[in-house]
């Protein structure tokens, strides 16, 4: 039996049978790490002992219950797990170990999951290609040459080379959707207040989700229901009811409205994904979903409101690393300039960039004129997609503009961040959004079709999505 | 649009180099030339937007919950005397 | 003429068993760092919760304090590095404080004073650092997080204080009401009140130059402070000086301010709306429920004493003001009337007593009945009021009831006239060259001839009946009766 090509619900079940062993499962991808990841490098840590445990008391326990029962669970280095190290991709966190679990990592206990590892990620999620990670770049599994996008790129590669089942990622301004694009996996990045944002190191707090990242629709659904919820230790969470979201994957998306943004022709988009992008279109019309068009206008605001918003609120996340309670210590005689010393040599250039433009956007002077007035462009962004959702049920896009690229070929900041042009809305406006892989370009890099769901209506972007999933086997 | 990337650094608790310091000003100054398309638009009457959707605030009630142990804190720093932090002298600087 | 302007910041800990954004409790005085988690020591991921209760008391004071109530506040970060100072901002309220537009009024030299109060906002405490030795020598500095994240309320009057003095009376308040309010100890001595000042002054309209004061670790030094910078600024300003804004440090023992010697920090605070806390909404029904919480506070009781209970106006604050002593007289006036007459013992019969032996106004046996006891004597005019107070120090002192005291010590006034009368004029017959002066009209042996019968009444003739007595008497002998 191929264990790795179960997917979560097979899994499970079969483990409850009995028919496999959770050890059985934990060592198929622990062997596939230790065969593959030397050249990939998904993992910052791989916990093969701790795994193997896990799965031995899951074995051993004859009350077999959980959603994520025996399931392998590779972690973004920036959610907290207890007891292991936590680094957020970053030197300056070298050696932290954390004294507490996650509200995620919690549910994916309880649920009987495995957490078999942490994954590289850009340093605190800042980027977009796993190439600002203090420790390694890790590769795109499709082609090594390629990165895997970021930041959770150690995530989705991970379960794109079969080095988990499934991953958990975050997503701030497209880190879950855009790796798990040019990886060619699923990506979802939940409605904000949907999960706990609890143990997870604050980048762009009003922007930040956790989200599943899997080889299936079915998969990460599954996944969402176990780590959604509200919770009592984030004040930002909703009290939504938390369906069992698998069971709404019908496949009928008959009288939906499937909108298309005008604008998004203004964007610059490489032609085959553009390409495979239209044939998405043709494929929810064929199921018999109207596509309607809509408009937004300030759509071509989003990146600016984006790159001042999430690096304002990062100046102040990030301000805690200061060498004096854990993490990096610099060297000083002096208290200020051992601040500056842990700070300079902890954080890695992108890092810098980012508090520096949001300490920038934030200082006196400058308040208005960049934090408050993007602040005040992300409503409007925000009720733009209200009036959409007004005639719509879903909105697609491609997930990114491009396929992969090359590690180095983008050559200046501005030009990486415009990788998540179309991501970056969905944060600002609260949304949930899915990337599901759609096809291949000319070099055979996967292209991702981004869905973009009402607030709070995953069980029917999770369907929609599953479509296209079903779809797409076909071409 | 002109930054002064000293004043900012010292905000932020972060020194460059020399030689860091120009690339960074440039990347700076172009990203922040990039954001003056919003002054393009209308936000007079906009109030200005933080928080999700359907998220209402939840309190706490007053309860004591355990603390961390200070083999929890040892962990993550050296401690000295009975349990204290310790930092490069804060006045006089 | 220079006139002073002062305004006070003033932050009140709000007396919650746990913190202001997480479950630690905020004892004090414990080992360093044993009150700490996740949220308070800035871990990576951790988020704030608010304490229901921390705002419930910000509620009751702001009420107290007569200010309006935001059923919509916000709270904001304050970015700076300090090493106490865990995640590199505060978070405080800004833009939306709890509470806003109060006042309190103060007596002053038998007026009332209003002092405007500009907000009053919800934030957490900071770590502690401790130097050890000289500050400026030490390497070192040592940080204890227990206070981190400690609810604070921070009050801001207007600049309406002319003196050290009204600045004082405000404080003794204000400290007064947050103590019957119950939201805090109000206790300086352990941080649970801190002060800050702010000193200007000039010659016209214009407004001076704003200095502030710390360091200020009682209501004394306050007040010391400002008299001393209001006079260094005004001697300033006639030396052609220019006051120059500036933080300066109260030095207690010298009771001068000094400037800080702490090179000033770029001050950008960055304040922006904390996205980790939405808004906080409370519903009309809420506030109202507060607001009904609220005790007959210190002011309204003094005045209450003065005016139905006809106390003199210092007997009346120093009862009112302290909860302990108000809940104590109230309790005996309730039960024994007399409230002119409770005051006065208490105030300086217990209440001297207890000082003097430290004990507090909690640990007293000596209640109404006791009360009840001692006024039958008085009323009747079986004890005067001097046995009486000797009567309750022995009371406190060994426990034993008022009753038990004048009966054992016979202290019971002797009432009756024919008593008296055998005494007075045999006291008549044994001094014959007063009595005689007496006749001749020098009046003052009056009082030698009452000290004389005293004396034979060992002290326990009634008073009023041995003047009678007497007169009675000697007017017979002026008539030439024989007595």
């Amino acid at each position: 039996m191929d264990i790795t090509a179960l997917s979560v619900s097979q899994i499970v079940s079969k483990i409850k049978t009995k028919e496999l062993k959770a050890k059985d499962v934990v060592l198929t991808y622990l062997t596939n790490i230790d065969r593959l990841d030397s050249e990939i490098k998904a993992y910052l840590n791989v916990f093969h002992d701790y795994a193997l445990k896990r799965a031995e008391e899951i074995d051993n326990n004859p009350n077999k219950k959980g959603l994520l029962l025996g399931v392998p669970v590779a972690v973004k280095d920036n959610i907290s797990v207890k007891d292991f190290e936590l680094t957020a991709g970053s030197k300056i966190l070298k050696g932290y170990i954390a004294p507490f679990d996650a509200t995620v990592i919690e549910k994916i206990k309880e649920e009987g999951a495995i957490i078999i590892g942490k994954t590289n990620l850009d340093e605190f999620a800042m980027g977009s290609s796993t190439e600002n990670s203090a420790f390694f770049k890790t590769k795109n599994p499709v082609n090594t040459e390629y990165v895997p996008g970021g930041s959770s790129g150690g995530s989705a590669a991970a379960v794109k080379a079969n080095e988990t089942l499934i991953a958990l990622g975050s997503d701030t301004g497209g880190s879950v959707r855009q790796p798990a694009s040019f990886c060619g996996v699923v990506g979802l990045k939940p409605t904000y207040g949907r999960v706990s944002r609890y143990g997870l190191v604050a980048f762009g707090s009003s922007l930040d989700v956790i989200g599943p990242i899997g080889k299936s629709v079915e998969d990460v659904a599954i996944t969402l229901s176990v780590i959604s919820g509200f919770d009592l230790r984030d004040s930002t969470t909703a009290k939504v009811p938390v369906l069992n979201f698998e069971t709404y994957l019908t496949g009928d998306i008959k009288g939906k409205k499937v909108g298309l943004i005008k604008e998004i022709q203004n964007f610059k988009i490489q032609p085959e994904v553009e390409e495979a992008f239209r044939k998405s279109l043709e494929i929810f019309e064929k199921n018999g979903a109207e596509i309607v068009e809509i408009s937004m206008p300030h759509l071509k605001y989003a990146l600016s409101v984006y790159y001042i918003v999430a690096p304002s609120e990062a100046s102040a996340n990030l301000a805690r690393y200061d060498g004096v309670r854990y993490g990096f210590e610099g060297n000083a005689d002096n208290l200020r300039d051992f601040y500056e010393d842990t700070r300079t040599k902890g954080f890695g250039s992108e890092v810098k960039r980012r508090i520096l433009i949001g300490t920038f956007a934030l200082s006196e002077g400058y308040y208005d004129q960049y934090y408050l007035k993007a602040s005040k462009v992300r409503r409007i962004i925000f009720e733009e997609f209200k009036r959409a959702f007004e005639i719509c049920d879903v909105i697609l896009t491609p997930t990114s503009p491009t396929t992969a690229f090359r590690f180095g070929e983008k050559a200046t900041p501005l030009e990486m961040y415009l990788s998540d042009v179309f991501t970056i809305p969905v944060n600002l406006a609260y949304l949930p959004a899915i990337s599901v892989p759609f096809g291949v370009d000319s070099k055979g890099l996967p292209i991702g079709i981004q869905m973009i769901g009402k607030w709070f209506k995953e069980e029917e972007l999770l369907n929609t999505a599953y479509v296209l999933q079903e779809e797409a086997k076909h071409v | 649009m002109k930054i002064e990337l000293e004043r900012i650094e010292k905000l932020a608790a972060l020194k460059l180099d020399e030689n860091e310091r120009g690339s960074m000003l440039k990347d700076l100054e172009d990203i922040i030339n990039y954001f003056e398309n919003l002054k393009e638009v209308e936000t007079d009457s906009i109030e200005p937007m933080v928080y999700g959707e359907k998220i209402e605030l939840v309190l706490r009630d007053d309860i004591v919950e355990d603390s961390l142990h200070l083999t929890d804190l040892k962990r993550l720093r050296e401690l000295f005397g009975d349990g204290f932090f310790r930092v490069r002298r804060i006045i006089g600087e | 003429m220079f006139k002073p302007t002062i305004g006070l910041e003033i932050h009140i800990q709000l007396a919650t068993k746990s913190k202001m954004f997480c479950s630690c409790s905020t004892e004090f005085g414990d080992p360093p760092n044993t009150h700490v988690c996740p949220v308070c020591l800035g871990l990576p991921g951790a988020l704030p919760v608010i304490n229901k209760e921390a705002i419930r008391y910000g509620v009751k004071l702001a009420h107290a304090l007569n200010m309006k109530i935001n059923l919509k506040s916000t709270f904001y970060r304050k970015n700076y590095f300090y090493p106490d100072l865990p995640k590199g901002y505060q978070i405080t309220q800004y833009s939306l404080p709890l509470g806003f537009d109060g006042f309190l009024e103060i007596p002053m030299e038998g007026k009332i004073k209003k002092i405007r109060i500009e907000r009053g906002h919800i934030e957490e405490d900071s770590g502690k650092s401790i130097h050890i030795g000289d500050i400026t020598e030490s390497e070192y500095s040592f940080i204890d997080f227990n206070r981190s994240g400690v609810p604070l309320m921070e009050i801001v009057t207007q600049p309406d204080f002319e003196s050290g003095d009204e600045a004082y009376e405000f404080l003794t308040l204000l400290r007064s009401i947050v103590r019957y309010l119950g939201v805090s100890s109000g206790d300086m001595e352990k941080g649970a009140l801190r002060c800050d000042v702010n000193v200007s002054v000039s010659k016209d309209e214009n407004k001076g130059t704003k200095v502030e004061i710390k360091n200020l670790n009682s209501f004394r030094s306050v007040k010391r402070a400002i008299d001393f910078e209001v006079e260094r600024q005004i001697k300033a300003i006639e030396s052609g000086e220019r006051i120059i804004r500036e933080t300066r440090h109260f030095d207690e023992k010298e009771g001068t301010t000094k400037p800080m010697r702490v090179k000033e920090e770029l001050n950008d605070y960055r304040y922006f709306p904390e996205p980790d806390l939405p808004p906080l909404e409370l519903s009309e029904e809420f506030v109202l429920e507060v607001k009904n919480e609220i005790p007959e506070l210190p002011n309204k009781k003094a005045v209450r004493y003065i005016e139905t209970l006809g106390l003199q106006e210092d007997y009346a604050r120093t009862i009112a003001y302290n909860k302990k002593y108000a809940d104590y007289f109230e309790d005996i006036v309730n039960k024994v009337g007399h409230p002119k007459e409770v005051a006065n013992f208490f105030l300086v019969n217990i209440l001297g007593f207890l000082n003097k032996k430290g004990k507090d106004v909690d640990e007293l046996t000596f209640g109404s009945n006791e009360f009840k006891e001692l006024f039958s004597y008085l009323d009747s005019g079986l004890i005067s009021t001097n046995i009486a107070k000797s009567v309750i120090e022995e009371s406190i002192e060994k426990g034993i009831s008022v009753k038990e005291i004048v009966e054992s010590k016979g202290l019971v006034q002797i009432t009756d006239e024919n008593v008296i009368k055998e005494i007075v004029v045999k006291v008549l017959k044994n001094n014959p060259t007063p009595v005689s002066q007496y006749l001749s009209g020098k009046k003052q042996v009056f009082g030698f001839l009452v000290g004389q019968i005293m004396k034979e009444l060992r002290g326990k003739g009634k008073p009023e009946l041995v003047n009678k007595i007497l007169n009675e008497e000697l007017l017979k002998l002026e008539k030439g009766d024989e007595p």
